[in-house]
């Protein structure tokens, strides 16, 4: 399968702190990668590196085959990426309508079959199409930030802890949704939720104090139950 | 009764005015978080260029365009020479875009001379209707339209248009516009010179209002404008508007009541109001 | 580094000692009243530095405590009698009120965030001069007043010599006051608020210490200010007031206290010329314009002013000797 995007030896800086320090990862076309790490490894900060919210100051990102490491944020969505951030990022006094709006390159017969897609995924959100987004519930937000990234075109979805504060019913939901999902497009997720990263994760790598320490396939790692200790503190 | 109406309307007219000032200064504060204290300089060119268009051609509609004209430039040089070098540094941006009304201001003096200008009411709004003993001036009601035609039809760009739907989502999270794929620079400068518009706007509609301009009119009104944006809300379009009508009717009522307390009066509120109540009547950011 | 210091310190002595002798030796008065200008200036820019360039606060409203002063002392020498006792107690009483004020004012207020804070203290310092033209018992509003200075102060030097005092002595109480630990952690307010309240410092209670003592040494200015003119009007507590400050202050430098004295220097001296040369060019009546177009490109290019842009010169230089001792250290080591 080929490789959508090539993160390789990555440094960034948040101010004069040095957070990552060395971050090298692969997300191939049609899998699920995840990235797994403590709190505070670095996981979030990789995915607003590769969208420029948080340039690298060294290493290269390529995405498709092009380089876009010192390229804009805009210009990185645009090429076809997607992210649902930690806090998902919804605009809360702008309808449900609204938020999906916002992300919709143009409003052509793909985009709107995209939306017919994601709407049949997330039913909830038609029910509450003309609410403030503010008002829906946790769930709900995660659903729609999800939705939100999904129709903007993009070929690779960044997302960023879809389980954090859901109950289990939900997350299933959430979990069900990001496997059909994965028909369509590329998807790189962080998750702590090791039950849930197992079960859709097809690679992981392993961040820890801003550096990739393992990479490889999930399956392997669902047997190494030293290197989940020593890093996940579980097994 | 008459002078309670006649205060009204001259009140609405001012607060209209004021209006138009504060609503560029809250949508640029809203979605770029800068504050710009040059902002009542626009408004003082307005109001110059637009008497200086009317001296010219005796034409108050190419008066009123001249003066959008004007705004459209100076927005466009603010945005690219004067904000933009500074973008994310708040005492920076405080510092510089004083130092740009100080330079706004003396330019006006330096082009149009030192002195007071008269300016004229076209002849089309020149008078009043009376209606029994009730007097209303012509040229207040036109404001009053004119102010509530702005705001509705930016009212509608904002929640019906999707450059309006980008700027309102800008105001909540520009982070995550730009991962929508949005360039949220062109957003900005489209947005910096729509509020200079507006200023320039409302200059040239106060020329003719007031009778006379001199270039420090634009940092009296900038004064009421900032009361109004804190007052209304920081980013809040519908909040400036409430604030400015209610900014410019205790202004008129006062002035007439008690003048010399006028001004204070408003200083007052927004004091008040920042104190108790920072983020303004009406909440936007999350 | 303890002796460049000491080479600072002797430099500023023979300055000082340059400064002290200068109306000995010469009997120009234009230049005795303009220097005498600059030193109250530089004050009024000192103590503005000790909020922008020290703890990052930008106030718009530091004319009401530049007036206060000058009323204070204006008021009480014409109420009373204008004799030197009356005057050092104007002053004193001109600070107090200052103080107490900034006090009100700095807890009201300080809490805001940046962009709050300096619309509401330029809000602030227009009710100010609202009610100094209002209150024309006391003020004669606009048209102001002129008084009579003690005796002593009719002879330009002794004034000069009065003022050069209260410029020195300002300077190196401040000098220490920025040096002291609580200076230090007016620095690290300005450097990262956020992070000196995580380290368990009363951000607020810094600040409003800060603007106390800037608002009591701008009284001094007006003070000074007021008896140089023997006239006070509302002027004093303008908005052009506010901007000296501010940019004798940037196009100095901010945070070197040293570079707000220069600040006043490099800008009253121009202003004296420019305005000199209004005669034959009538565009130069605006010289104001060129100091605004000049701090726009100082805030954008030199956001350190001369002073810094100067330090930062000399560090540079000197900076790569220090980068290439390292590794030959560390290989020492290893
Ligand atoms: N704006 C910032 N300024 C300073 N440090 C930051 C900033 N943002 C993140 N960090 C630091 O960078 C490190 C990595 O943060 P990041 O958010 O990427 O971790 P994470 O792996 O996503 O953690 P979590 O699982 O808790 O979400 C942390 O130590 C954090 O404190
Ligand atoms: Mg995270």
């Amino acid at each position: 399968m080929n490789t959508m995007l090539k993160v390789e030896g990555v440094h960034t800086y948040i101010g004069q702190y040095h957070i990552l320090q060395g971050v090298n990862f692969e997300a191939k076309e049609g899998e699920v990668s995840v990235l797994l790490g403590r709190n505070g490894a670095g996981k979030t900060t990789t995915l607003k590196t590769i969208l420029g919210l948080t340039p690298a100051t060294k290493g290269c990102i390529t995405f498709k085959g092009q380089e876009i490491t010192k390229k804009p944020t805009h210009v990185i969505a645009n090429s076809g990426i997607g992210y649902v951030p930690e806090d998902q990022g919804i605009f809360a006094t702008l309808t449900v309508e609204e938020n999906m709006k916002v992300a919709m390159r143009n409003e052509d017969e793909v985009t709107m079959r995209k939306q017919d897609y994601v709407l049949d995924l997330f039913p909830d959100l038609k029910t509450f199409w003309k609410k403030d987004g503010g008002l829906l519930s946790g769930g709900q937000k995660q659903m729609l930030a999800m939705a939100r990234a999904f129709v903007g075109n993009s070929q690779l979805l960044l997302i960023d802890e879809p389980s954090k504060g859901l109950a289990p019913i939900v997350i299933e939901k959430v979990m069900e949704a990001i496997i059909d999902m994965k028909k369509q497009t590329t998807i790189v997720l962080v998750e702590q939720n090791f039950m849930m990263a197992s079960r859709i994760g097809d690679t992981y790598t392993l961040l820890d104090d801003g550096e990739t320490v393992h990479s490889g396939m999930m399956q392997d790692l669902i047997q190494d139950e030293q290197i989940k200790r020593k890093y996940l503190g579980i097994g | 009764m008459e002078l309670l109406l006649n205060l009204t309307i001259n009140g609405l007219a001012t607060g209209m005015l004021i209006f138009l000032l504060a609503a560029g200064l809250t949508l640029i504060f809203g979605l770029m978080d800068v504050l710009n204290f040059a902002h009542g300089g626009l408004f003082a060119w307005g109001a110059y260029s637009s008497v200086w268009f009317y001296s010219l051609t005796e034409s108050f509609v190419i008066a009123i365009l001249g003066a959008i004209l004007t705004g459209i430039i100076l927005g466009f040089i603010t945005e690219k020479l004067i904000i933009k070098p500074v973008y994310g540094n708040h005492v920076q941006q405080i510092l510089i875009t004083l130092g740009f009304m100080l330079v706004l201001t003396e330019m006006l003096k330096v082009v149009f001379g030192p002195n007071q200008i008269a300016a004229k009411t076209p002849p089309y709004f020149v008078g009043s209707w009376e209606f029994g003993d009730v007097i209303i001036i012509k040229y207040r009601v036109f404001i009053i339209i004119v102010g509530f035609l702005v705001f509705g039809i930016f009212q509608y760009i904002l929640k019906k248009t999707k450059i309006g739907l980008i700027v309102r989502a800008g105001v909540m999270n520009k982070e995550m516009v730009k991962t929508l794929g949005i360039n949220i620079n062109n957003v900005f400068l489209y947005v910096f010179i729509a509020g200079a518009v507006l200023a320039s706007l409302g200059g040239a509609l106060m020329a003719p209002y007031s009778g006379v301009i001199y270039a420090e009119m634009g940092m009296e009104f900038a004064i009421l404008g900032f009361i109004v944006v804190v007052i209304g809300g920081m980013g809040s379009f519908p909040g400036s508007l409430l604030a400015a009508v209610l900014v410019g009717l205790t202004g008129s009522y006062m002035a007439y009541y008690v003048p010399s307390l006028s001004l204070a009066v408003n200083m007052m509120i927004m004091a008040i109001v920042l104190i108790f109540r920072p983020q303004g009547l009406f909440r936007v950011k999350g | 580094m303890t002796t460049k210091y000491q080479w600072n310190n002797i430099f500023l002595t023979i300055i000082v000692i340059v400064l002290f002798i200068f109306p000995f030796v010469t009997d120009s008065r234009t230049w005795t009243i303009l220097l005498t200008q600059i030193f109250i200036f530089s004050i009024l820019a000192m103590s503005y530095d000790i909020l922008l360039g020290y703890t990052g606060i930008v106030s718009f409203g530091h004319a009401m405590f530049f007036g206060i002063g000058a009323y204070t002392t204006a008021v009480m020498l014409d109420r009373v009698e204008p004799t030197v006792g009356v005057f050092i107690l104007s002053i004193a009483t001109g600070m107090v009120i200052a103080g107490i004020i900034s006090f009100i004012v700095g807890l009201l207020t300080l809490r805001l965030k940046s962009h709050f804070y300096a619309m509401l203290t330029l809000a602030l310092s227009g009710l100010f001069l609202v009610l100094a033209e209002k209150w024309r018992s006391l003020t004669s509003g606009n048209d102001g007043f002129t008084f009579r200075a003690p005796e002593v102060f009719k002879d330009r030097m002794v004034f000069y010599l009065v003022v050069l005092v209260c410029l020195v002595v300002v300077y190196i109480l401040l000098r220490r006051f920025v040096q002291s630990p609580l200076g230090h952690v007016l620095v690290a307010v300005r450097e990262n608020e956020q992070r000196t309240k995580s380290l368990g410092y009363k951000v607020l209670h810094y600040k409003v210490i800060a603007s106390i003592v800037a608002g009591v040494v701008a009284s001094l200015a007006g003070a000074l200010y007021a008896i140089s003119l023997r006239f006070v009007n509302t002027s004093v507590l303008t908005m052009d007031i506010t901007l000296d400050a501010l940019l004798m202050t940037i196009i100095g430098g901010v945070g070197t206290l040293i570079g707000p004295i220069i600040g006043a220097g490099v800008i009253e001296l121009s202003q004296h010329y420019l305005s000199g040369l209004a005669k034959d060019y009538p565009i130069f009546e605006r010289w104001i314009i060129f100091f605004g177009i000049l701090y726009i490109l100082a805030v954008i290019f030199f956001p350190s002013g001369i002073v810094g842009t100067i330090r930062q010169a000399f560090h540079k230089r000197k900076k790569p000797r220090v980068v290439e001792e390292k590794p030959s250290n560390s290989k020492g080591e290893s």
